[in-house]
């Protein structure tokens, strides 16, 4: 381009196809389907939209969502901060396959999560029949969900906080040491705040995902509303029921709340991560 | 001056995001916050039924049986439900779900419960009118104006009329529509021992879409799919008395009037609930009950409270599951016998 003499249309010319092609593409593909769910829930008018989301079963929905996506990411913060940091920092044989084994979830289809953790925890699961005399049943219960929410969010905190500790300088980490610093202390002192927009963006990532999680959920939780319906289990229900204005009105929050979160993503981080698992 | 105030918009900027996430937690914890109006612990049933019950239990039923119950001993009862084809229901309850009652769209779910020892065997059939709580004949659905027009089973089979119907494997409500068409057929033409697998045949082969619940076939048809669908009478009803219903019923001939029974799952009651699962149980019973079912929709087992709903068809020749030998026998000899061994194979699918 720097090349090319300073005449306003020769950009013109290269830039419109693509991204008149790109745009033509992206259209049907992603911009109406999200326009779409907005031009439903508002049809009926914002009194009726609103009517629809004060719906106790919708707000119990979507605060069940949210806090279960709190607590996945709070957990999967610690969990995942340590599993990238013991990955990262110590050698011992099995280390690449334990890589590889984190990273899993990824690439496991939800339902499939949904029915192991059924077959492990569930009343007549493997683990699940020794827990049930005891009263225990974490599945069919917010404990299942969040299983399987943390589950299958684990490898984005892991991806976002692995590679800036791969890439982090180990002599402020000797400095820590050579001042005096416990394992601990360099751990919280040094490493730590270097961390931050690591943390930041496995946080989001994580909590995005555990809010939109449908596959694992549907199995574990039994769909039960005002118990463990999540705001994506209630669209479900509500469109298989018919009640397209109820659905769409949950829908409408989910995306404008992950609308939020990528502009934080990208306002805070100054790019998308979640190429980085 | 205009230094502290930029000082202070780059503070807010950056409490922005902190801000929000604390307010979105405390607006998602706030029913569980120990200052937050709640009652005392209300005690609960927790009830799962099959895809059509959805509006009436958690509209009519629950409340009503709420109010009586409080009129009754001032405590408040929570009714916890969850709803989906009967075929997914009687999976999720013989993998655990915590479920006291249970409403399934035919007995043959509430048999494979009882295979799976999740419930005595028979236990239903203790309860009044053998577990049968209401009922509901099967229908076609057509298109506006019916220019296809279809009037009964037989119209169904013929080439390329478009067909949805939900899948048996996991929908009662498909079970139900297999045996009215074939059951129809066999009562059509009493001299032909082959006519219902004939119109079995007819019939699934213009099948275009199948969905996993009698729900999910009708929101199916509601967007568009097929010309025909054959299902519950209830859940057109109801749409129609709400003026929602952008269809037209065909009421065939000949058709079933399908049974919902009911399983209490004995395991699951604790036995501090007991009462109160039993007083629900009978509640669905009463007469105040089978009217709000009859309000919408549904056929009451009491046939005097039916003439209340005026928009409930004629069928000429109606028939029931025990006409056929019960469902144990149609299961071994209809839906497996001739629709899987032999209509599906024969459509290669």
């Amino acid at each position: 381009m720097r090349g090319t003499s300073s005449k306003v249309p020769a950009w013109r010319r290269t830039v419109f196809l693509p991204v008149g092609l790109l745009l033509f593409v992206l259209l049907p593909l992603l911009l109406l389907p999200l326009a779409a769910v907005f031009v439903f829930a508002f049809r009926g008018g914002p009194g009726a939209f609103l009517a629809a989301l004060r719906n106790s079963d919708a707000q119990f929905a979507l605060r069940f969502s949210l806090l279960m996506a709190f607590g996945t990411a709070a957990v999967n913060a610690v969990l995942g901060t340590f599993t990238a940091y013991v990955l990262s920092k110590y050698r011992f044989p099995g280390r690449q396959p334990l890589n590889i084994v984190v990273n899993l979830p990824v690439a496991i289809p939800t339902v499939v999560v949904g029915t192991s953790l059924l077959l492990l925890w569930g009343p007549i699961g493997l683990l699940g029949r020794l827990l049930e005399p005891v009263g225990l049943q974490p599945m069919f219960a917010p404990a299942g969900v969040l299983l399987a929410h943390l589950f299958v969010t684990f490898p984005y905190m892991l991806g976002a906080i692995k590679p800036l500790l791969d890439e982090l300088e180990i002599t402020y980490e000797e400095v820590a040491y050579t001042m005096g610093a416990t394992r601990w202390q360099a751990f919280w002192y040094v490493i730590l705040p270097a961390l931050r927009n690591g943390l930041f963006t496995g946080a989001l990532l994580t909590f995005a995902h555990s809010l939109g999680e449908f596959g694992a959920t549907v199995l574990v939780s039994g769909n039960l509303r005002l118990r463990t319906q999540t705001a994506p289990l209630y669209i479900f229900a509500q469109f298989e029921a018919g009640n397209i204005a109820n659905a769409n009105a949950v829908a409408a929050v989910l995306a404008l709340l992950s609308f939020v979160i990528f502009f934080f993503l990208l306002r805070y981080t100054g790019r998308p991560a979640w190429g980085r698992v | 001056m205009i230094l502290k105030r930029q000082v202070l918009a780059r503070h807010l900027t950056a409490m922005l995001p902190l801000l929000s996430v604390g307010a979105l937690f405390l607006y998602a914890l706030w029913p569980w916050l120990p200052f937050s109006p709640r009652g005392a612990e209300p005690r609960t049933v927790i009830f799962y039924g099959f895809s059509i019950l959805g509006e009436v239990m958690t509209e009519a039923i629950f409340p009503a049986f709420q109010e009586s119950w409080h009129r009754r001993t001032g405590q408040s009862v929570e009714l916890i439900s969850a709803f989906a084809g009967s075929g997914t229901i009687t999976n999720q309850l013989i993998m655990g779900v915590p479920a006291d009652v249970a409403l399934l769209s035919l007995e043959l779910d509430a048999r494979r419960l009882s295979d799976a020892r999740v419930i005595p065997p028979q236990s239903w059939r203790r309860l009044p009118h053998r577990g049968v709580v209401n009922r509901t004949p099967f229908i076609i659905l057509v298109r506006p104006g019916n220019s296809e027009n279809i009037r009964d089973f037989a119209d169904l089979a013929r080439p390329g009329i478009q067909v949805v119907h939900p899948d048996p494997l996991t929908s009662g409500g498909a079970n139900w529509a297999l045996i009215a068409e074939y059951g129809a057929a066999l009562r059509n033409n009493p001299a032909q021992p082959g006519a219902g697998q004939d119109l079995l045949l007819g019939i699934w082969r213009n099948v275009v879409a199948q969905a996993a619940s009698a729900r999910a076939a009708r929101t199916q048809f509601e967007n568009g799919f097929g010309d025909a669908l054959i299902t519950y009478e209830q859940e057109v009803l109801w749409d129609r008395a709400r003026g929602r219903l952008q269809a037209e019923i065909v009421y065939p001939h000949s058709t079933i009037l399908s049974e919902h029974t009911l399983v209490v799952i004995e395991r699951n009651v604790e036995p501090q609930e007991r009462e109160l699962v039993d007083a629900f149980v009978a509640f669905l019973w009463s007469e105040p009950a089978q009217r709000l079912f009859v309000t919408y929709g549904f056929r009451s087992m009491n046939e005097r409270l039916n003439e209340a709903n005026p928009s409930f068809g004629k069928i000429a020749d109606p028939f029931l599951i025990d006409d056929l030998g019960g469902w144990e026998r149609a299961k071994r000899e209809i839906v497996d016998g001739i629709w899987k061994n032999h209509v599906l194979k024969e459509l290669g699918q």
